[in-house]
């Protein structure tokens, strides 16, 4: 329901927008019981194809088009994220999954160029001038962290008359995303955050959210041959209500005292100090204000708000009551839950909502596939993958593509994938891949210059859930190569899965979460010693076999007659006389 | 005939023992194969197993991180049945290897060209263990036996090279530079055997029509053969790979320039690992220069043992080579029975085989400690490999003295006995 809501909302705005250049905002909030809330905030601004070449940019960020151009990149999607979208308690992700990337940096763009080359060429510049305007590591997105997916993206946009497109990907599964990230980010919104429902963007509350997403798309829209270059920014955040109201009066977490408990009383054993809580509480109370810790200044004077219900969207039971400020213009949708407003144009805006006892609430969409990746196994040598998908739905299968991009020091060993499912009856059993896995590109990653890259089309049966297995080994690394948290592990990218879906038309996007690989490590503390003691090895067996080589045997008594000869032999005998006589001189003075 | 009767029990008792330990521990095989100490990147059985399935789906297994091993094996191996579900055929591929080695040992042995060559004969030539003692020596060596249930492909090396010995003192000249062209098209380094091996076959062959023809035209007549053998198998894996280059820098490339630093038994990983990155290349250069000095000095000193020669390189490359496993020791261990005349003039017998022996013990354990437990650093399993390689260089230098020993008491058969000095 949500994803029709929010594509029905991206339709309108999309019709509303091909005509110029125009800026458009949203934000939809929608509570998820028992204490969180999920606020998608969503900016979008075109400018014409010629224009966008002339380099006239209104709406459109100067900073980013201008990289756009140099590094010939068509569509352009990065993606910040951090945390773990929890699909058992809030259902279907939003946008479908498309507007969100794996934990950490995830950037693909398709590239305009002749041949692979000059595209790997273009991708480096727009990865280095990326790092520089979002203050991220996008510069160490390096031929290893580089991928040519082939099943799992499509173009988003229409692009006519570019053949020669290359798509890129790359990921930094180790980014950590933060505030440094959302100002520029910022930058690029025409009011730059400072009115419109951009303003409640604060780090401290984005960066303590549960689940966080920074989306950008840049893509080409074309109606005919009038083409428009489309901006598209999303910020979706999953904040914890309590979490967020405490904060203000309360920051540092304590106990609740006794009396204040929500205890069931109903219980036989209730007491003034035993306490049962409360199965189902019901919703909090809360405020824009409460939550965001501050309110929305107005709306930004360049958006345009023809043609959609309002800025300001609230997905919430019907019964509950809702206080928006005076002066904004409320309007129902035809769908009993979906409230919108229109905030004033200048002054600031609040929304407060009541607490809500639970008596009916809206429906959480069931996602169209659960999956789950692992590392099994244990010691720092091998290892193994174990990549879990559940499909919820009993009639129906689902076919995805499952891609994943493995760093080059994790080797996988593809031949010994095993597939097990375990159907309807609960009953688990080693099946062929070839019956789940309908086709697979394979691309081996070589030390130091290209990771893994897997990708699968696969099919779940009904009601089924099945497991992947493969084993790897962990190479070890030369000592410069470990970072300075060498023991800490490496960070594997999450894996990313497109699940065709012929209703909605548009693919529905998956990510599993990142994982943790730990390395073997050698010492660090002693290069040197290393160096010293097996060059001494090397140096004893040299020495004592080419001592044997080089010279000959001869009988001990020979040997001291030999050396009797020499003039070192000579020398000697010639001290130990002097000593003697020395000797024999003190002694007689004593 | 009773000596045969003798060979059939040891050839016998060591296929039953191999079947033996695979039927009474299935899980064996695999646990080796996993072993640092019986495979190395470049002659895992693993490694081959995921080559051969992409080969076998036709993606070129050279154009990934994991398989560097010779092409020749992909069509020999993907006609054996897949050795995770039906383990017994490879097995006894295996132990049938290890037999045929055991073979070509019992030759080398029944030629009695290590007591006594076209240029030198011992004097303690009757001190002597006929052919099925030392093919014993071979088949129930628990590193052989490790190696071949780990099914380590360094084991078609040996038998390249104990083909090409047992050729060559045969005076199957052309067959033996043949057989030495299999093993270095399979692991590079056994083309450094070329020069003692040669000689060996020129003696032989002068023993044999009673001539001395011109040296130098037998070495290039032979260098010839040689590397028109490894340019013919480069050849036929031109045919099953198509990509020379790839094929070649992941191959030869691989074992020349050593990238992989997974742990063994050698001395190259740690120090690659723990060497600064400007002295990489500099010291890989003096590793294998270290490597290839001892072939000619080697075969200039003990220019009358070229047999002798042979085996104390295979000695030194169990410890220098880039990737050594415990194939290579096994190798080694195989052939100084043969020279069970020297081992009355070594003076660290017991020394060394302590050592090897304490280090052989300890390894494995030091390692777990490491990897596993993690109540050790990667020291504890390098300090092992330091004694392992001394054990070993040890030994070899202790047989060397016992060699030169027993050339100088030929030479001067007045002097038996006494204590001697070298200066």
């Amino acid at each position: 329901m949500t994803t029709i809501f929010l594509f029905a909302l991206l339709v309108s705005a999309l019709s509303a927008a091909s005509a110029a250049s125009n800026y458009h905002e949203s934000l939809n909030l929608q509570p998820f019981p028992p204490s969180s809330l999920l606020a998608s905030f969503n900016f979008k601004s075109n400018t014409t194809q010629t224009s966008f070449e002339k380099q006239h940019f209104q709406y459109f960020p100067r900073a980013l088009g201008q990289i756009l151009q140099h590094a010939n990149t068509r569509e352009l999607h990065l993606r910040f994220t951090t945390g773990r979208w929890d699909s058992e308690s809030w259902g279907s992700r939003p946008w479908d999954g498309a507007k969100e990337g794996g934990t950490g940096v995830e950037l693909w763009a398709w590239i305009d160029a002749q041949d692979d080359e000059t595209a790997f060429a273009k991708w480096i510049t727009l990865t280095q001038s990326l790092s520089g305007l979002f203050c991220a590591s996008l510069n160490f997105i390096d031929s290893t962290r580089t991928t040519r997916p082939v099943a799992s993206f499509e173009p988003a946009g229409d692009h006519i008359g570019s053949e020669n497109l290359h798509l890129l990907h790359g990921t930094l599964p180790g980014e950590v995303v933060c505030t440094e990230n959302l100002t520029p980010f910022l930058k690029l919104l025409p009011c730059k955050g400072k009115a419109g429902v951009a303003s409640l963007l604060d780090g401290h509350k984005l960066f303590d959210a549960a689940w966080q997403s920074m989306s950008i798309d840049v893509r080409p829209v074309c109606a005919g041959t009038d083409c428009l270059v489309q901006i598209d920014q999303t910020v979706d955040i999953v904040l914890d209500i309590d979490r967020s109201k405490r904060s203000r009066a309360n920051p540092i977490p304590r106990p609740v005292p006794g009396d204040k408990l929500d205890c069931d009383t109903s219980k036989p054993y209730h007491a003034r100090d035993t306490c049962y809580p409360q199965e189902n509480p019901g919703e909090k109370a809360w405020s824009i204000t409460e939550l965001f810790g501050r309110s929305i200044s107005g709306s930004c004077p360049l958006a345009d708000s023809q043609g959609s219900d309002g800025t300001v969207c609230l997905r919430i039971a019907p019964e509950r009551e809702v206080r928006p400020s005076p002066e904004s213009v409320e309007t129902r949708s035809s769908d009993e839950f979906t409230r919108c407003f229109t905030p004033p144009p200048s002054t600031a805006f609040d929304l407060a909502v009541s607490e809500h006892k639970i008596q009916s609430t809206v429906p959480l969409d069931e996602p169209v596939l659960y999956a789950e990746r692992t590392i099994v196994g244990h010691g720092q040598e091998r290892g193994g993958m174990r990549i879990i998908f559940d499909n919820p739905s009993s009639s129906k299968a689902v076919d995805f593509i499952y891609f994943e991009t493995l760093p080059w020091f994790l080797r996988p060993y593809i031949h010994t994938l095993q597939a097990t499912i375990t159907g309807l009856d609960g009953v688990r059993r080693q099946v062929r891949t070839s019956e789940i896995i309908k086709e697979t590109f394979y691309r081996p990653g070589i030390d130091r210059e290209r990771g893994t890259q897997l990708e699968l089309g696969l099919s779940v049966p009904p009601g089924s859930r099945v497991t992947l297995n493969y084993d790897f080994e962990k190479a070890i690394l030369r000592y410069t190569e470990y970072p300075p948290d060498a023991n800490r592990g490496f960070n594997v990218a999450p894996a990313v899965i497109k699940v065709s879906s012929p209703e909605a038309g548009r693919p529905i996007y998956l990510r599993t979460t990142s994982l943790l690989l730990p390395l073997p490590t050698p010492d660090f503390s002693m290069p040197y010693n290393v160096i010293i003691l097996t060059s001494t090895v090397i140096a004893l067996t040299f020495g004592s076999i080419f001592n044997l080589l080089v010279r000959r045997f001869v009988t001990a008594e020979e040997a001291s007659a030999l050396r009797a000869q020499t003039l070192k032999g000579r020398l000697g005998g010639k001290i130990v006389a002097l000593r003697d006589k020395v000797r024999g001189k003190s002694s007689k003075v004593e | 005939m009773p000596v045969d009767r003798r060979k059939a029990a040891v050839f016998g008792g060591a296929l039953a023992l191999r079947l033996l330990l695979l039927i009474l521990f299935p899980s064996l095989p695999d646990l080796l194969t996993g072993r640092v100490e019986v495979s190395t990147p470049v002659t895992s059985f693993k490694r081959l197993q995921e080559g051969l399935f992409l080969y076998n789906r036709n993606v070129s297994p050279y154009d990934g991180g994991v398989f560097h091993q010779a092409p020749l094996l992909l069509p020999i191996f993907s006609l054996l049945p897949d050795a995770q579900e039906y383990p017994l055929p490879t097995a006894l591929f295996y132990s049938l290897v290890d037999l045929l080695n055991a073979n070509a040992l019992v030759t080398i042995s029944d030629s009695a060209q290590a007591v006594s060559g076209r240029l030198y004969s011992s004097i303690r030539k009757g001190i002597k263990w006929d052919g099925s003692v030392v093919a014993a020596w071979f088949l129930f060596n628990p590193f052989t036996i490790a190696t071949c249930l780990g099914r380590s492909t360094g084991v078609f090396t040996s038998t390249g090279i104990l083909y090409a010995l047992s050729a060559a003192v045969q005076g199957q000249t052309l067959n033996s530079m043949l057989a030495l062209g299999l093993a270095s098209h399979l692991s590079i380094y056994p083309a450094l055997l070329f020069i003692p091996l040669v000689l060996l076959c020129y003696d032989r062959q002068a023993e044999r029509t009673g001539t001395t023809p011109s040296t130098a035209l037998f070495v290039v007549k032979h260098l010839a053969v040689f590397l028109s053998s490894i340019a013919g198998l480069l050849g036929i894996s031109l045919l099953i790979i198509g990509d020379f280059s790839t094929l070649l820098s992941a191959t030869y490339g691989f074992q020349l320039l050593v990238p992989d630093l997974t742990p063994n038994i050698g001395l190259w990983w740690y120090f690659f690992i723990e060497i600064f990155d400007s002295f990489r290349d500099f010291f890989l250069g003096v590793f294998w220069l270290h490597l290839t000095a001892y072939a000619g000095s080697l075969t200039v000193r003990l220019r009358r043992q070229p047999l002798f020669v042979v085996t104390s390189l295979l000695g030194i490359f169990a410890v220098f080579k880039p990737y050594p496993s415990i194939s290579d020791a096994s190798l080694y261990f195989s052939l100084l029975p043969l020279y069970r005349h020297y081992f009355p003039l070594m003076r660290y017998t017991f020394f060394s085989v302590s050592a090897l022996l304490y280090a052989s013990l300890l390894g494995p354990a030091f390692y777990h400690l490491w990897i596993y437990a993690g109540s050790g650093n990667a020291n504890f399993f390098y300090a092992i490999t330091l004694v392992w390689s001394l054990g070993l260089s040890l030994t070899i230098a202790d047989t060397i003295f016992a060699a030169l020993r027993d050339e100088w008491e030929q030479e001067n058969p007045d002097k038996r006995g006494k204590t001697v000095k070298q200066v």
